[in-house]
């Protein structure tokens, strides 16, 4: 067990220094701002928040992120539990689907959207509500290879034939057995899939700026292509902010009711 | 009571429990279908749809006529080392980050550390996954680029240049990049793996120990069999994720070097009148060897099962 | 009961986005804008405005506040007419704005470009493609004959030289001209500012090298043969140039136009220093067009922009941002520019200007030998 801990230890100093230090550069680069007058400051810091734009991107950002993850939640895991337990020679097809989205340019994607749902009847373009409802599907469309492969690796770790027959035969329908059986145990999958696609929405930037939407990607590279430190300043405030939120999911994920732990190796 | 298969880990119930209703099975085979329709239209109106632009453009020129020419240009060498570099880049990524993506999660859950260690190592995967593109470039830059933190530290600390001919080290190629794509693979691995090791029941690794099995015996014959299909389906994740990759790429290495996806953008970009028609295509190409990465993927996924059944 | 109700909600729906979509026209029924082709046929300046401000605001794309002092130019829209701009993408390249407005056509949303700002070789090539609106500024007159449409769809705004912006806490012997560049002292130090295979500054680049290594406006080759030394010299760095960057001291020489480094340079004030090189040889102009969407969803706006852009005000603005505005000569001949504004902008002397046919024939060969010639180094 202890030789067990230090190596344990041993990698996760290993993957500690391999993410800090390129983070620390960036740091350091950000408090430079204050120079030749102060040789640390955080100027950079106080500008990039003063930014009114930088809020207001951000909070819409994180709205259309739980949106997206919602919707994505409520598409993939019927999905991946029915091919799971169903249909496993439709699994190619369905998996050729979700990961599609790597290989469509994210431009091609956006100006496709654009042509369709540009015309009355489905103008969604026309106003803000809906144009944020598109911008909601084609996240939750960009997330889905990360949602499915975490379902269904999830799916995998747990015993879900017995898990559903065994409902099934205490006369629980579909709805039950998938709100109340499979997703509390697939809780650790379904924060996975949750943060990725919450990282997904913060950064993404195509797609958001042709929809002409002010959320943060556009803000961001708009402080990349003119200004020198406070991007650098802007990576680690919202990195820093990301990472809260992610706890901050975690959180809410761990109080979520009517935990029955299946697997588990604690 | 309820025995595990060491194998396979399902529960045999050894008392007689009442079976699932039997149900005819042509309702059943209907019902299957219904359940899988909602992502099937959520899919056709928000992707196929939109993405039929990129077929359709695919066999245009670039004055939108019809055209076959478009698909000829993918073998010309040009292109196709881009497609090479880019499937090497996304394998060799995969493969790296797919080992020590699983090591470290296997660190946290399993090593015996305290349990904060996961928890930030999850919720810091879910940030670094998507840290990409143009700050993650600069992050690396300002480490071990020419003018890099690290790089001028170990001028000051060892007088070694590493940028040096002798010493050779570039951020700006294969290496460089791969290292770079690192950054949002492992914590890609880490995220997705956790379920399929927590999925490893102690009592498995006692039971294995108990009958004199070495930890090397318990990893070929009991550990490694059960968690294959899902390290399988998380590597083709990872793939898939390298190969859709452009923005650090070209931030990083900007117009020398060629991945496929740089020169989509190239085409359909930019500020030159290329060839739409052409970067169509090469996306084609891509969806083309995703699905070629699927049927292998299937297949042995389906080689791996055999174990569990 | 509920179906009812259901079916008489959808029909309200229904009727509510046929109305809105019918609105517009309902608006526009006195003159339809997006014919008028100059501010006579709108029935004077007055009428512009009014029609103008009854649309409200106008979308522009790819305008970024510090390239050309957009910024300025934006606020001083704003402040004169009471319209609102609605920013798009400022990053996009000429690609992206002219298929934005192809696939916005039936769109009148916010997504929808009125106006584009885009390279020279776009002009023409949106034309054919019918994307764009003719349409004549009242100073069309003052405009050289080389850098506009005959016809009146599209017209040169502004033009640049390129130039080497230089981080001088890193370099301290500052190049002065394209030869030195291939110095061994600026080993990893000379960076573009964007892919010469796709981005209009770093193409420029190397046509700008091949001016000052024996090649011509009509032979681009000796550009690519330049930065091929460049890059086997080692002197080459193959990231793309950004602020951040060259303050970092990454790429501490970058080629770029001559107003994004001198607006750069303020924006930094002094951390680091930054010194601005226009080369002794090979001089080379850049001229950009601009052009009203044929698909604007707001017509009047759009042209009061350009009026705005091309009035003395507009130009002067530009002329703030290091810009050589198009009615440059215009300008000082009726001493319309005070003299410190003047003075601040950098010495062109010697600048040449490609024409159309020149700057497709260079586009060509450099875009289609980058990589052959110059790219292979990297494993």
């Amino acid at each position: 067990m202890k030789s067990n801990t230090f190596w344990a230890w041993l990698i996760v100093v290993l993957g500690i220094l391999y993410f800090f230090v390129p983070l620390l550069a960036t740091l350091e680069f950000s408090l430079r701002a204050g120079r030749p007058d102060h040789f640390f400051s955080l100027v950079a810091y106080e500008k990039a928040l003063k930014d009114p734009a930088f809020l207001k991107s951000m909070t819409l950002s994180v709205e259309i992120a739980v949106f997206t993850i919602i919707v994505t939640l409520l598409i993939i895991v019927p999905t991946a539990y029915w091919v799971h337990l169903r249909l496993p020679r439709l699994r190619p097809v369905v998996e050729f689907v979700t990961l599609m989205p790597f290989v469509v340019p994210a431009v091609v994607l956006v100006f496709g959207l654009i042509r369709i749902y540009s015309r009355p009847p489905l103008a969604f373009t026309y106003y803000t509500w809906s144009t944020n409802l598109l911008l909601v599907c084609a996240y939750s469309v960009l997330s889905f290879p990360y949602m499915y492969r975490a379902v269904d690796t999830g799916l995998r770790a747990i015993d879900v034939r017995t898990l559903t027959e065994a409902a099934q035969s205490l006369g629980a329908s579909w709805a039950t057995i998938l709100l109340r059986i499979i997703f509390p145990n697939l809780r650790v999958a379904l924060l996975s899939g949750a943060f990725l696609t919450f990282a997904i929405v913060v950064g993404e930037f195509t797609i958001a700026v042709f929809l002409a939407r002010p959320t943060f990607g556009p803000y961001m590279s708009l402080q990349i292509q003119n200004k020198a430190y406070e991007p650098a300043a802007l990576s680690i405030i919202s990195f820093a902010l990301t990472w809260a939120s992610m706890g901050i999911i975690q959180w809410v994920g761990h109080r979520a009711p009517g935990q029955v732990q299946v697997g588990g190796a604690r | 009571m309820s025995q595990h298969s060491l194998l396979t880990g399902t529960q045999h119930e050894t008392r007689g429990a009442p079976e699932a209703r039997p149900v005819p099975l042509k309702r059943r085979a209907s019902w299957a279908w219904v359940g899988v329709v909602p992502f099937f239209v959520f899919a056709l109106l928000f992707l196929l749809l939109p993405t039929g632009f990129l077929f359709v453009g695919s066999f245009q020129d670039s004055l939108g006529r019809f055209t076959l020419d478009n698909y000829p240009k993918l073998f010309r060498t040009l292109v196709l080392e881009a497609y090479w570099r880019s499937i090497r880049i996304s394998f060799v990524t995969a493969l790296g980050g797919g080992v020590f993506g699983f090591l470290l999660a296997y660190a946290v859950i399993m090593g015996g550390l305290p349990r904060f260690v996961r928890s930030a190592l999850m919720t810091f995967s879910g940030v670094a996954s998507n840290f990409a593109g143009v700050p993650l470039a600069f992050a690396f830059i300002a480490t071990i680029g020419q003018a890099g933190l690290l790089t001028l530290w170990i001028k000051d600390l060892f007088n070694v240049n590493i940028y040096d001919k002798s010493v050779g080290f570039t951020l700006y190629s294969f290496w460089g990049l791969s290292l770079v794509y690192m950054y949002f693979q492992f914590p890609l691995m880490v995220l997705i793996i956790s379920p399929a090791i927590d999925g490893l029941r102690r009592e498995w690794r006692e039971a294995s120990e108990n009958l004199g099995a070495t930890p090397w015996q318990y990893w070929r014959y009991v550990a490694l069999p059960i968690l294959l299909p899902s390290l399988l389906g998380t590597m083709i994740l990872l793939f898939g994720n390298a190969f859709g990759a452009q923005a650090t790429a070209f931030a990083l290495t900007g117009g020398t070097y060629n991945l496929v996806t740089i020169l989509i953008g190239a085409q359909i970009r930019g500020d030159v009148l290329r060839d739409p028609g052409l970067g169509y295509t090469l996306a084609v190409g891509m969806v083309i060897i995703m699905a070629i990465c699927i049927g292998g993927y299937t297949w042995l996924q389906r080689w791996t099962e055999k174990w569990l059944r | 009961m509920k179906k009812r109700l259901m079916h008489a909600l959808a029909l309200m729906a229904a009727l509510a986005l046929v109305l809105t979509a019918c609105q517009p026209a309902a608006t526009e029924a006195p003159k339809d804008f997006s014919k008028v082709t100059s501010a006579a046929d709108a029935g004077g300046m007055d009428a512009l405005v009014a029609a103008a401000k009854a649309e409200g605001t106008v979308t522009t794309i790819a305008l970024p506040h510090d390239w050309c002092n957009y910024g300025g130019v934006i606020d001083g829209f704003k402040a004169k007419y009471g319209l609102q701009v609605n920013e798009l993408d400022p990053n996009a390249g000429s690609n992206d704005e002219l298929e934005a407005v192809k696939a916005n056509k039936d769109n009148k949303g916010p997504q929808a470009p009125d106006v584009v700002d885009v390279g020279l070789a776009f002009g023409p090539q949106a034309k054919t493609e019918q994307l764009i609106s003719l349409y004549k500024v009242s100073t069309w007159d003052t405009i050289p004959a080389s850098a506009k449409d005959a016809d009146g769809y599209w017209y040169g705004d502004y033009y640049g030289v390129l130039a080497f912006e230089v981080n001088a806490n890193v370099v301290k012997n500052v190049p002065q001209d394209w030869s030195d560049l291939l110095k061994p002292e600026y080993q990893g130090q000379v960076a573009l500012a964007g892919d010469p295979r796709s981005s209009n500054q770093a193409i420029q680049a190397v046509y700008a090298a091949a001016l000052a290594t024996g090649g011509s406006l009509d032979n681009a080759e000796p550009g690519l043969q330049f930065f091929k030394q460049l890059n086997e010299a080692g002197n080459f760095v193959p990231v793309i140039a950004k602020p951040g960057t060259i303050a970092q001291g990454e790429t501490p020489i970058t080629i770029r136009w001559t107003y994004n480094a001198l607006s750069n340079r303020d924006a930094l004030a002094g951390n680091p220093p930054i010194e601005v090189v226009v080369p002794a040889s090979g001089r080379f102009a850049g001229v950009y067009v601009q052009a009203v969407s044929a698909y604007a969803p707001h017509p009047a706006a759009a042209r009061l922009w350009m009026e705005f852009l091309y009035s003395d005000e507009g130009q002067t603005l530009w002329l703030k941002g290091y810009c050589h505005p198009i009615r440059y000569e215009d300008l000082l001949a009726r001493k319309a520019v005070p003299q410190d504004l003047l003075d601040k902008l950098p010495d062109v002397t010697g600048a040449v200007f490609p024409s159309l046919a020149q700057l497709d024939a260079a586009k060509k060969a450099i875009t289609e030998n980058w990589d052959a010639v110059v790219g292979a180094d990297v494993k």
